[in-house]
């Protein structure tokens, strides 16, 4: 299933509200949560996080890892997670509103 | 290390860095987990690379992405800093009020006097005229020899232009005040008559309508005149049908056209004649119009000049006796028209000039004691760490802020000199509607930024050819005393200079308006009104209606209980000075049959030298005796009997009115008194010969005149019954009403101009040079306080020291007293011309300036002298 256009932001902002996280561990959480269920080429992931960064959602820092490796970390800013909670809030009465529409039936004809 | 520590690196990788090694440790990630679940290292990396995707295509988006972020991250925080620095400089400039103050006021002086001055300059100078190819356009007189010169009689001009190469077009021309009388009523305003190629020359053309055709430049032609059009918008209300209008002077005119807006040559001028109707004379000594000409291209003025003298050569072997021409003279109409302001102006200019150098001088001592007063800020910051750009660029930004607020107040004190100028300012600078010019605010502004800049910058410069170290252990002491102590001495010697000769130039010109004062113009200016007029010839056609016009209007005038006395004259003193020559008894006339007296002609009242004051000095005033019919008088003043009658009683003699006088009835006049002097001319001006006859026996002159009346109260008061009493008897003559005061105060404009702006100069420039002393000595002292709390602990009294102090100080000042005077009695003798009865190397004016200098700068170096030997030594020792 593909990944409806800016859905990528919220699903980074969510990870990362869980905490700091470098590139590969967010895309290994989506991969596992979603449980391949959203094809997202791992590739998109980079572009989107550094615009999120640009934007002041995120922000980056090098370190090293457990594994000795150096990696790019990422950390949800103040204006990010007020950003995170607006998305999500707008997300939440969407997919209420769809559900709503997907499953609910009609009593009587709609002419 | 701990994981969780940050790496050095963390502040900022270059982006491709970045974005490489984020993307290689996502791949290598990947193919480790993939590894874990068992596939074989080839196919992990295989897989890692397929399921990443476009791997060249997300590394460039990466990388685009971080550089525009980057960018405008680095953007926004140079524009923080430089707000942080603002405020910074703000800060530091308001916790010291007066050195900000001083410099700033420094500036803006510097800055303000020169905008100003050089847009009159420009304005005035320097602009082109407004006319087409103004710089072709070229004024001519004839040489009579000795420096003098005189207009080229018609004839002459007609064979000048006939015979000339060097021209496009010539021309001559004449203009007066004169009433003209409109459909709307009479107007007095300026009528010029012009010769048929007039406007050709100009290359003008009629914005509406037409110019006077060649037939119509002819004597018995219909009259036509054209109009200015400001004259039609005044006059007709702009009408398109102008056309029906006629004006009435001598006789009526038909209006053909209307001239383009701003065409008003000579200035002021509403209306154009065609010259030729009057019917010209061939006389080759009648110099009544003035001659204008466009060069030819190729041409220039010194080769026109060349060819005109042999071609007035050549015309002076044909017409001689009737000649009296040597040579012409050619110059640009721009030069000729600025004859007068020219020197003021340049004299101001260079003033100006010399006020910005005192300007920029004491800015920089300003802001070099300042700089060196923070060498140690500096140090400390260097040392502990700051970058040198960091520290430069707070240096540049204090100076910038200083310097921009230098040039608002600038901006506002050239405004404020501007509104001065057309105050002060002769009306021929005709500086009624000025603009400060843009260029030279940017100039003068730059001017100033840069001496700010550069010298705003010298702390930072100076700490970085030593060590920081070595700056704070002198503990902000000056290291290099010699070098250091020759600056300031260069700049304390630079400022007096440049103020005692601005203070000299101005002296002198005060001590010149003072001797002009002192002139007695040889007649009264209090409680005398006078009224210019002119009695339009269509209505006084004839010598018996001038007379009884100017009888009835000075009966009328006395008849005011607010007059005392009225008299008229045709010329008063201090307008123009027409002259002619007269024959005396006895006495050969000159080869041409002219002289060999020659004077000023004035016709005049019953009274004249009464409402006047002018005594009579011998014989008598004219009086009921003098009359058509009786013989014919004439009153001549002490100037003349030197000149003509030094060795013979003139009283009973007579002298012989020539052409160009009125040749009616008889021209042998008896001289029947002798009248005191008056400076005619201005009161500059030597007196010369005059001759007056009366109104009574010889009125055909006296179609323009000046009505003198002597008030019994305000003159105010005086002018709107007068004038109502004259309209009454002559409801076409509109007089222009002055008093005698303004008159003489007129005369004197240019030089109360010149002399108050650069008084002002000089003032302001004395101002400077206290400043700026009162500054180096306060720094250098407050430098040298340690030394000198061990002098005082040593027990030197403090009256030595501040002795020793103010010592050093006053011997530069002395050393720029005798550079700058020096200066000065080069530069005024460039202002000679402008001086009056006093001498360029006047001792008192330079006696005066040395003095006033030397005060000031004993006051300015004795304040900051003796707060030094006043400390307590104690303390100034061990504070460092």
């Amino acid at each position: 299933m593909p990944l409806f256009k800016g859905t990528l932001d919220v699903i980074i902002l969510r990870t990362l509200s869980w905490g700091p996280a470098h590139g590969y561990a967010i895309s290994r959480w989506i991969r596992q949560t979603t449980q391949d269920e959203l094809t997202i080429e791992e590739g998109a992931l980079y572009p989107a996080l550094r615009r999120l960064e640009e934007r002041g959602w995120v922000e980056a820092t090098w370190k090293t890892t457990e594994s000795g490796r150096d990696a790019k970390v990422y950390r949800l800013t103040g204006p990010g997670r007020a950003q995170l909670r607006a998305e999500l809030s707008t997300w939440t009465r969407y997919v209420r509103a769809m559900k709503r529409v997907l499953e609910t039936e009609p009593s009587e004809a709609l002419t | 290390m701990r994981p969780d520590e940050e790496l050095p690196l963390s502040r900022e990788l270059p982006v491709d860095e970045d974005v490489r090694r984020e993307l290689e440790h996502h791949l290598a990630e990947r193919e480790r987990e993939l590894l874990e679940g068992g596939l074989s290292p080839e196919a992990a990396r295989a897989e890692a690379r397929r399921t990443f995707g476009n791997l060249d295509g997300v590394n460039a988006e990466c990388r685009t992405i971080t550089r525009r972020a980057r960018r405008s991250v680095r953007w926004s925080r140079s524009v923080d800093a430089l707000a942080q620095d603002l405020v910074l400089a703000w800060r530091l400039l308001s916790k010291t009020p007066a050195y900000t103050t001083a410099a700033v006021l420094t500036l803006a002086l510097g800055i303000g006097a020169n905008a100003a001055i050089f847009s009159v300059v420009n304005r005035t100078l320097l602009q082109p005229l407004p006319y087409d190819r103004p710089d072709e356009l070229v004024d001519i007189v004839q040489e009579s020899g000795q420096g003098w010169w005189s207009y080229v009689p018609w004839a002459n001009m007609l064979d000048l232009r006939a015979q000339s190469r060097s021209f496009d077009g010539m021309a001559s021309y004449t203009s007066g005040f004169t009433t003209v009388l409109t459909e709307p009523g009479p107007v007095a305003t300026r009528v010029a008559s012009v010769s048929q190629d007039y406007f050709a020359t100009f290359h003008v053309a009629a914005a509406r309508g037409r110019l006077p055709a060649p037939e119509e430049h002819r004597v018995g032609a219909l009259p036509v005149a054209v109009i200015s059009h400001d004259f039609w918008i005044r006059q007709f209300n702009g009408a398109s049908d102008f056309a029906r209008q006629r004006i009435r002077t001598d006789r009526e005119y038909q209006v053909i056209g209307v001239l383009p807006e701003g065409f008003a040559f000579p200035e002021g001028t509403d209306i154009w004649l065609p010259i030729e109707l009057f019917g010209m004379t061939t006389s080759r000594t009648a110099h009544n119009e003035a001659t204008i000409a466009r060069l030819r291209p190729g041409a220039t003025v010194a080769s026109a000049d060349r060819e005109l003298d042999d071609l007035t050569a050549r015309l002076a072997s044909l017409h001689a006796p009737d000649f009296d021409a040597l040579g012409a003279r050619v110059q640009t109409l721009q030069s000729r028209l600025t004859t007068t302001s020219r020197s003021p102006l340049y004299l101001l200019l260079g003033a100006s000039a010399l006020l910005l150098l005192t300007a920029c001088t004491n800015l920089a001592s300003t802001i070099l004691a300042r700089g060196m007063a923070r060498q140690q800020e500096v140090a400390v910051r260097l040392a502990i760490g700051a970058g040198r750009l960091r520290i430069i660029r707070q240096l540049v930004t204090e100076s910038l802020l200083l310097a921009g607020l230098g040039c608002l107040a600038g901006l506002g004190i050239a405004y404020a000199l501007l509104g001065v100028f057309t105050q002060l300012a002769p009306a021929s600078l005709r500086l009624t509607t000025m603009e400060l010019d843009g260029w030279v605010l940017l100039f003068t502004g730059l001017t100033g930024v840069t001496t700010t800049v550069l010298i705003g910058l010298f702390p930072a410069l100076r700490t970085s050819d030593a060590s920081p170290g070595m700056v704070m252990r002198q503990g902000g002491r000056t290291g290099r005393g010699r070098s250091e102590q020759r600056i300031w001495g260069g700049l304390v010697v630079a400022e007096v200079a440049l103020a005692v000769t601005l203070l000299c130039g101005s002296l002198l010109l005060i001590r010149s308006f003072g001797q002009v004062l002192e002139v007695d113009p040889g007649f009264r200016t209090d409680s005398i009104l006078t009224a210019e007029m002119d009695l339009p010839t269509a209505v006084y056609a004839d010598d018996t209606k001038l007379r009884q016009g100017w009888i009835r209007m000075l009966e009328a005038a006395r008849t005011r209980p607010e007059v005392a006395r009225a008299a008229m004259i045709t010329v008063l003193p201090l307008t123009y000075n027409p002259s002619g020559s007269f024959g005396i008894e006895g006495v050969p006339t000159g080869p041409a049959g002219y002289g060999p007296g020659n004077g000023g002609y004035r016709m005049i009242s019953e009274g004249y030298f009464d409402v006047m004051g002018i005594p009579v000095r011998r014989g008598r005033d004219f009086d009921r005796r003098d009359v058509t019919g009786a013989p014919a008088t004439v009153i001549v003043n002490e100037a003349l009997v030197q000149k003509y009658f030094s060795d013979r009683d003139p009283l009973g003699l007579r002298i012989q009115l020539q052409s160009g006088m009125d040749q009616q009835g008889d021209n042998w006049l008896t001289i029947v008194g002798i009248v005191g002097d008056v400076h005619h001319n201005g009161l500059t001006r030597p007196v010369t010969p005059e001759y007056f006859v009366p109104l009574q026996q010889r009125p055909s002159r006296g179609s323009s005149g000046f009505l003198v009346v002597r008030a019994r109260g305000q003159l105010d008061a005086l002018v709107d019954p007068l004038r109502a009493a004259l309209r009454a008897v002559a409801p076409d003559v509109v007089p222009d009403f002055a008093s005698m005061d303004s008159r003489l105060q007129g005369s004197m404009t240019d030089r109360r101009f010149t002399m108050v702006i650069l008084s002002a100069f000089a003032v302001v420039s004395l101002l400077l040079a206290g400043v700026g002393i009162y500054g180096v000595v306060s720094y250098t002292a407050a430098q040298r306080s340690r030394e000198m709390g061990i002098r005082l602990a040593l027990g030197a009294t403090p009256v030595e020291v501040r002795a020793m102090v103010q010592g050093h100080a006053l011997r530069q000042v002395a050393l720029g007293l005798l550079i700058g005077s020096l200066g000065a009695l080069f530069a005024t003798r460039l202002m000679r011309s402008l001086l009056y009865e006093v001498q360029v190397e006047d001792p008192q004016s330079f006696a005066l300036a040395i003095g006033l200098l030397f005060a000031a700068a004993w006051i300015a170096s004795f304040l900051p002298a003796r707060r030094a030997a006043r400390l307590d030594p104690m303390v100034t020792i061990r504070s460092e």
